[in-house]
């Protein structure tokens, strides 16, 4: 914000360039009457209105001492940049996790439902029907799958960030319990045997994912 | 106005907003469908339709909510790339474009209906941005400093 209240080198800089010391007032008074700088040799003088100075993005050559970097610092937690890409902490997590996994879904799902709808497609249909008919199938299918792959990957999301809070630190281990408890979680209403299932399922694929990381990152 | 750095560049941001949207909307919409659930059942099998109406409701809202968010994101991103610059009219822009390709299947008048009430809510979502922010540059704003009314003897 230094360009709208003006920084204290700007100024400085001003009032050095409009007054020259002069030795012979100089020495008898201490200072030049002719060239003290009021506000109208301020305006009148060289660069006052210099567009490369008034620029809001002006000085970033010398540093960026004036820009407020707070807010995109990256965690600083133990194995949190491990990831495919740099993380800001527990929000950044969750919100590319969730989306990433959720377009994943939503993909899948609608390639399902249009390999579906094309078989389904009634005999001599016209083109509107049959548009009409994969256009069904893939917003039956795709949402469906979409929309459970968001929720349990924000449950695990949620729960990763809460043990990598606890733990201070991130690591596989890390991912493998909280998609271990997800899973469980996602299908707690139905019983102990499929919560087992769904709790193996969703940890290994956790365990895989961090292979992959490894892989690729 | 100085650039904002809590948000990422153009094309990945798409994915940010999509899962933001999604997670807002399920955590939401747990909440919001679990009290609707509970409130909404008999004595005795409260908790039971609390934890039916949100297994059936509140992923379906994390949906909408998501693809909402991330098609507006992915216009905006596009409305970005044409327009080459950041005003709030691009909001207003990608929020037409979003209410009519979510309506797209219900015809032509229920398409231009839905943009054009999209477009507005952004709007009105925009100029109280604008507004807002006015209000906090007003109260920030620089002071002048006191001048003394005759110069000092030296």
């Amino acid at each position: 914000m230094s360009w709208l209240w003006g920084s204290a080198n700007s100024e400085e800089k001003k009032i050095e360039e409009v007054a020259p010391p002069a030795p012979s007032l100089k020495d008898t008074l201490g200072f030049d009457p002719n060239e003290l700088a009021d506000l109208s040799t301020i305006l009148s003088a060289k660069g006052a209105f210099d567009s490369e100075r008034l620029h809001p993005l002006a000085g970033l050559d010398k540093g960026v001492e004036y820009l407020d970097l707070e807010d995109e610092a990256l965690t600083s937690m133990e194995g949190a940049q491990t990831g495919l890409i740099p993380s800001r902490g527990w929000s950044d997590d969750l919100c590319y996790g969730t989306g990433a996994v959720y377009l994943i879904g939503l993909g899948l799902g609608g390639a399902y439902g249009f390999g579906e709808g094309i078989k389904n497609i009634p005999a001599n249909a016209p083109g509107k029907l049959r548009l009409n008919t994969i256009l069904n199938h893939v917003t039956k299918r795709g949402p469906f799958l979409g929309n459970s792959a968001g929720v349990l990957a924000v449950t695990y999301n949620v729960i990763n960030s809460i043990i990598d809070a606890v733990r201070g630190k991130h690591d596989d281990y890390n991912s493998i319990a909280s998609g271990a408890i997800a899973g469980a979680i996602f299908k707690s209403s139905k019983g102990f045997k499929p919560m087992g299932i769904s709790s193996i399922l969703m940890a290994s694929a956790a365990g895989v994912w961090c292979g992959i990381k490894r892989v690729i990152a | 106005m100085s650039a904002d750095h809590t948000r990422d560049p153009c094309p990945i941001v798409i994915l940010n907003d999509f899962g933001g949207a999604f997670a807002m909307g399920a955590i939401g919409g747990s909440v919001w469908h679990g009290l609707k659930g509970f409130r909404n059942s008999p004595i005795g099998e409260r908790r039971l339709g609390a934890v039916s109406a949100i297994k059936a409701r509140a992923p379906v809202l994390g949906g909408n909510f998501g693809v909402w968010g991330g098609l507006f994101s992915t216009f905006d991103c596009a409305v970005k790339a044409v327009r080459k610059r950041e005003d709030p009219l691009n909001a207003i822009i990608a929020g037409f474009f979003t209410g009519g390709a979510l309506a797209i299947r219900g015809g032509w008048k229920h398409t231009r209906n839905s943009a054009i009430t999209c477009a507005c809510i952004l709007g009105v979502f925009e100029g109280v941005g604008v507004m807002f922010q006015r209000y906090m540059a007003w109260q920030a704003k620089p002071a002048a400093p006191l001048m003394p009314d005759a110069p000092m003897t030296a």
